[in-house]
């Protein structure tokens, strides 16, 4: 009894401290929070904001890009200590601007570089392409055709095509036999699919077609839904995505044509960023404009995990 | 009494919610500051909500003004990437808008398909098209010109209170300036009056010689030309064009018309109850925001007093009875 | 002992008392005319014995017992029946649903039984005498007239529970001919040699004088006086209704018609109609007669410009005239005063001024389009003068006036434009007597100025009392053009149903 009341009075005191002197106040904005990725951004930024006492707002103003700027403003006006945005700089320059006005910091949450931000983290685009270009020129023993998917109109995406395209054109055995741009519109497993059973049919040799390398997971799936329907995946065409969402690992833990793709560390990336935080708020000045966070091959030994 | 609290407690309910952030926000919610933020937050969706206002004055309403607020976004940007110098790329994307105003106008005059389902079509016909002309990317960075971007960073100062330079922003001075002008077409000019009549009854607007179907066709287009010009301020605010941008207004332009009625006696929609509803939601954002309340609460916290506010008035005017 | 006895009932609006003290007695197997001009308290007396409206004192006995009447359910429990001025009816719905909406349809396996379903319409409409109403027709296609028929079938049919004791009708043949006006009184007359009772609130005199057996008048929310309609005169009854001595009824013309012709239709046809030719001198007016529904409608609807001709022509002091809409058709100089004044006549919920200027909105603001509200209003009080208006202020909202005094707002604004052709449908319909008094002088005044007036009316007396000729119209034909000097109302009826004067004589 004794105890309890003693344990309920520390807390309330810790909590007061806490309250008062020691707190520093952050705000999270967001127009993305009811996407997966972007809940494990903020959860993991969360529990090290706790740890750390931070008094943490997170805000989401459901996919609208002018209210991010209005809910800047409102934080400005309200003198939080720190700033944390998940959505392109370059959209919401006016709100960044005001930010500095009152020089409060303002992170990104793998939002894209600015000069605006004190840093960015992400995971490393090339990196990660670097990761399965490699995979399939290792698993096709450097040689063969191989049928790319990419999307250059989207910038992160577009570097993981370019890393491809340096990676194969190093071997002189590999040859790109297309580069195909899906039509993303319907997410872009359908299109993909239509498009790779057109490649299929104008490629009916087995072994004609040794492996497809996508640029994201939909990509991926469209192939190997395209080669299971014209009963070719015993010929040993070897697919890889990037992302490693939910419908991919499944298909890798198969152990199929679906052979791998990359993981994002998104709760990494939420950690590091709430790392960043701290750092600036203890008074140091970062370099990095971007901070990179470590990504993971999946295959069909870690796919479950 | 209880006749003041059917006509004000809208108003009143809006005074007590300033009231009650002022208490509990003292330090941040009541500076002029944060009020010209505010109003600068709200402006793009104050000019929706008055361009709705004229329609729904004739008792008809438009889905569309979010896809078309994008539609111009887009296609100004679009013009801004093909080198279109800035004025003549606003003046086109203005003018996408009026024609598409005019277009739900012949939809729903001239074919006669009921507004919500003529409107909710368009809705998705801009929302397409937008998609198709920018190819589903957000247009932003080098291809928006500065000059464009620049427009809604910009204000005529005031000067600086407590050390502090404050500015009139220039989204501000645009929604007045829109707010007036359909004040002016509503309250002073025999268009507005003769849209209250067919409001009121388009059968007896329409055998007391009120051009009913020339007048949608002008009430349409000229809510289709609010809303591009609001898409035109998003996209200065966001310095930037992305085929999803405008879709969040709609909504919240019917639903600060509503609150406006409400005030109403006879429920007539009016131009600057409109405004108040529009500064009840923008207020409430505001000031549940600084208080740390959860976005999902909040959205609870706004349909929960766009329902009690209407509710009421519904109520006053059945006991009346 | 009566079936219903009501004492010391009372009412205040906000204030305002609608009724002081009202006492009434309906014997059973009674007919009861209650009368009284608009706004004497009829209507309030009918809402609390509905049950809509709560009396601020009352004692209220059935069959001598004290009764307190508890919603329109209470009202429905003690056997009271209602059937109001206003339609309501669902147009989408077949007649036969519209009869049986208040009950529960008739089944089969669980499964609506429309055989059983449309002949108990049938039953409840041949009770009615009627036969040409299909109980499978939706509803919209009716006429008005047939609407208001097949709901007071729908009334008339036995409500399952409780027994009717007392119909109360408010007004049920504003919209009915002759001969269906007829057939409903006959079966009034049946209701009542069956023991039960009838309130009959009608404006129309001399119905109440063939039909009922007691009458009470109202009059400032008091009753003036209840007697036996047979001891009692026409001329008494207005007189006790208004307060003053009747004036003649129709004031008469001052002056003959000159010999220009205004307006002229020759075989104009449109909208199932016509084909029609007529035509109407400057300070005439023409009468339009015919059974309810037969084209008149369509008559006035293409003279001013909303219905579309499909052939022949029309002219307007003597020129060429073909208007595309109705704003065509004010500019030339007609003004049209519809039925339906709250359907298609006013915007209620503005205020007067506003509903008296909208057809010269454009003449009267600057520029055509800057509003000049006190100019506007200026017009109105004396528009408002004209017509006799009684209202506080030009800015109150029309839907707080009287049905007569929203009338003459109808016509204040058809008198906005100093009009040369007035088109007038039904002009007097649910209109007081003083009211319709004010309105057949202004009548009056407006063909002493030299305008041209066709008057379409199903009220015969009233044709016969203002008109200079008569038109019959049958199944969108002009039949035959009398002139009304010396015609009588059974010569009139009998050309309705198209058969000459000398037989019927």
């Amino acid at each position: 009894m004794m105890k309890s009341a003693l344990r309920i009075g520390l807390t309330a005191a810790a909590m007061l401290t806490a309250g008062s002197a020691l707190a520093a106040k952050v705000a999270v904005i967001t127009p993305y929070l009811s996407q997966p990725g972007t809940q494990f951004y903020v959860e993991a930024f969360q529990g090290v904001a706790k740890d750390k006492g931070w008094d943490v707002n997170v805000i989401d103003t459901a996919g609208d890009v002018a209210a991010v700027i209005s809910r800047i403003e409102d934080m400005v006006n309200q003198k939080v200590d720190a700033i944390v945005i998940n959505v392109d700089p370059s959209q919401v320059t006016a709100g960044l601007e005001a930010a500095k006005a009152a020089n409060i910091p303002v992170f990104g949450m793998d939002a894209g570089a600015n000069a605006l931000l004190q840093t960015n983290v992400t995971s490393n685009g090339y990196a990660m392409a670097a990761e399965t270009s490699t995979y399939v020129a290792d698993r096709i023993g450097g040689a063969g055709k191989v049928v790319m998917f990419v999307f250059d109109a989207f910038p992160p995406v577009q570097v993981r095509g370019v890393i491809a395209d340096a990676v194969f054109k190093n071997y002189p055995d590999i040859s790109v036999l297309d580069r195909v741009t899906p039509d993303v519109s319907d997410g872009g497993i359908a299109d993909s699919r239509a498009k790779m059973e057109a490649i299929l049919a104008a490629n009916p040799e087995p072994g004609s077609i040794k492996a497809v390398w996508a640029a994201w997971d939909q990509p991926a799936l469209g192939a190997l839904q395209a080669i299971e329907a014209a009963g070719r995946q015993n010929e040993g065409i070897v697919i890889t995505g990037i992302d490693a969402n939910p419908q991919a690992r499944e298909e890798i833990a198969k152990g199929g044509n679906f052979e791998a793709s990359v993981a994002q560390d998104f709760k990494g990336i939420g950690a590091a960023t709430a790392d960043a935080v701290a750092r600036v708020l203890g008074g140091e000045v970062l370099k990095q404009r971007v901070i990179y966070v470590s990504t993971k091959l999946v295959t069909a030994a870690n796919a479950k995990e | 009494m209880l006749q003041i609290l059917r006509r004000y407690g809208t108003l009143i309910g809006f005074v007590a919610i300033v009231i009650f952030f002022s208490v509990m926000l003292p330090a941040t919610f009541p500076t002029l500051k944060n009020w010209l933020n505010i109003t600068q937050q709200l402006s793009m969706l104050t000019v929706v909500a008055a361009g709705m206002t004229i329609v729904m004055v004739m008792g008809d309403f438009d889905l569309s003004v979010g896809s078309m607020a994008t539609l111009s976004g887009i296609v100004a940007a679009m013009l801004f990437v093909a080198g279109v110098p800035v004025p003549a790329a606003v003046a086109i994307a203005l003018a996408v808008g009026l024609a598409g105003g005019l277009v739900n106008g012949v939809l729903v005059s001239v074919i006669g398909i009921l507004p919500f389902v003529a409107t909710l079509a368009t809705l998705t016909i801009f929302s397409g098209v937008a998609f198709v002309l920018s190819g589903g990317k957000t247009i932003s960075g080098r291809a928006i010109p500065p000059d464009f971007a620049d427009f809604a960073k910009s204000g005529v100062a005031l000067g600086d209170v407590a050390g502090v330079a404050v500015s009139l922003p220039t989204l501000t001075i645009v929604a007045v300036l829109v707010v007036g002008l359909v004040y002016i077409l509503l309250e002073q000019t025999s268009v507005g009056r003769r849209l209250y009549a067919i409001g009121g009854n388009i059968e007896a607007a329409h055998l007391a010689g009120v051009a009913v179907k020339r007048l949608k066709l002008i009430a349409f287009s000229l809510t289709g030309l609010a809303a591009a010009g609001a898409g035109l301020m998003y996209a200065s605010r966001v310095a930037s064009a992305n085929p999803t941008q405008g879709s969040g207004l709609m909504l919240n332009a019917i639903a600060a018309v509503f609150l406006g009625m409400s005030m109403s006696e006879e429920g007539e929609p009016r131009i600057l109850a409109t405004v108040l509803g529009v500064l009840i939601l923008g207020v409430l954002d505001n000031g549940l925001t600084q208080m740390s309340v959860d976005s999902y609460v909040r959205q609870i916290l706004v349909g929960a007093i766009i329902v009690l506010a209407v509710a009421a008035s519904a109520l006053g005017k059945r006991s009346r009875r | 002992m009566p079936l219903l006895s009501l004492k010391s009932v009372s009412k205040a609006y906000n204030g305002v008392k609608a009724l002081k003290g009202v006492s009434l007695d309906i014997g059973a197997g009674e007919i009861h005319a209650l009368m009284g001009e608009n706004g004497a308290g009829k209507s309030t007396l009918i809402k609390i014995l509905a049950g809509v409206v709560a009396p601020d004192t009352a004692e209220i006995r059935v069959d001598d017992q004290l009764v307190t009447i508890d919603g329109a359910a209470g009202a429905h429990r003690l056997g009271f029946r209602f059937i109001h001025q206003e339609m309501n009816v669902v147009p989408a719905l077949s007649v036969a649903e519209n009869i049986s909406l208040a009950r529960s349809y008739p089944t089969r396996a669980g499964l609506i039984d429309w055989r059983a379903l449309n002949a108990s319409g049938r039953t409840a409409l041949e009770r009615l005498g009627i036969s040409h109403i299909d109980p499978r027709q939706k509803m919209a296609r009716l006429s008005l007239g047939d609407q208001m028929l097949v709901r007071i079938s729908a009334a008339f049919l036995s409500a399952q529970g409780k027994p009717a004791r007392l119909y109360v009708l408010d007004e049920p043949t504003a919209a009915l001919t002759k001969e269906e006006s007829e057939r409903l009184f006959r079966v009034l007359e049946e209701i009542r040699s069956s023991g039960q009772s009838v309130i009959y609130v009608s404006h129309r005199l001399d119905e109440v004088m063939a039909l009922c057996d007691r009458g009470t008048v109202l009059r400032d929310g008091v009753n003036i006086d209840t007697g036996r309609i047979a001891e009692i005169t026409h001329d008494d009854l207005v007189a006790m209704m208004i307060g003053r001595k009747a004036q003649e009824a129709y004031p008469s013309a001052s002056m003959a018609a000159s010999d220009r012709v205004a307006f002229r239709m020759e075989g104009v046809t449109g909208g199932g109609a016509g084909p029609v030719s007529l035509e109407v001198r400057a300070g005439e007016i023409l009468g339009i007669a015919g059974l309810s529904g037969m084209g008149q409608r369509a008559l006035l609807r293409m003279a001013f410009g909303d219905l579309a001709t499909r052939s022949g022509k029309m002219e307007l002091d003597g020129a060429p005239y073909h208007p595309r809409s109705p704003a065509d058709a004010w500019r030339l100089g007609l003004a049209y005063v519809p039925a339906e004044r709250r359907a298609e006549g006013l915007v209620l919920t503005r205020p007067i001024f506003e509903n008296m200027t909208l057809a010269r909105l454009k003449a009267m603001s600057g520029a055509g389009i800057w509003l000049r509200p006190r100019a506007e209003r200026a017009l109105a009080g004396q528009l408002g003068g004209d017509v006799r208006l009684k209202a506080r202020a030009v800015t109150q909202r029309v839907k707080e006036l009287s049905g007569g005094n929203q009338q003459k707002v109808v016509f204040a604004r058809a008198l906005s434009t100093n009009p040369r052709v007035l088109l007038l449908d039904e002009p007097t319909r649910g209109v007081d007597v003083g009211a319709k008094f004010d309105i057949y002088t202004l009548i009056r005044e407006m063909t002493a100025r030299g305008m041209a007036v066709i008057l379409v009316s199903s009220d015969l007396p009233e044709l016969l009392g203002m008109a200079d000729s008569i038109a019959i119209v049958r199944e969108g034909r002009i039949t035959t053009t009398v002139s009304a000097q010396g015609l009588g109302e059974d010569a009139l009826i009998n050309l309705c149903y198209g058969r000459t004067t000398s037989e019927a004589a």
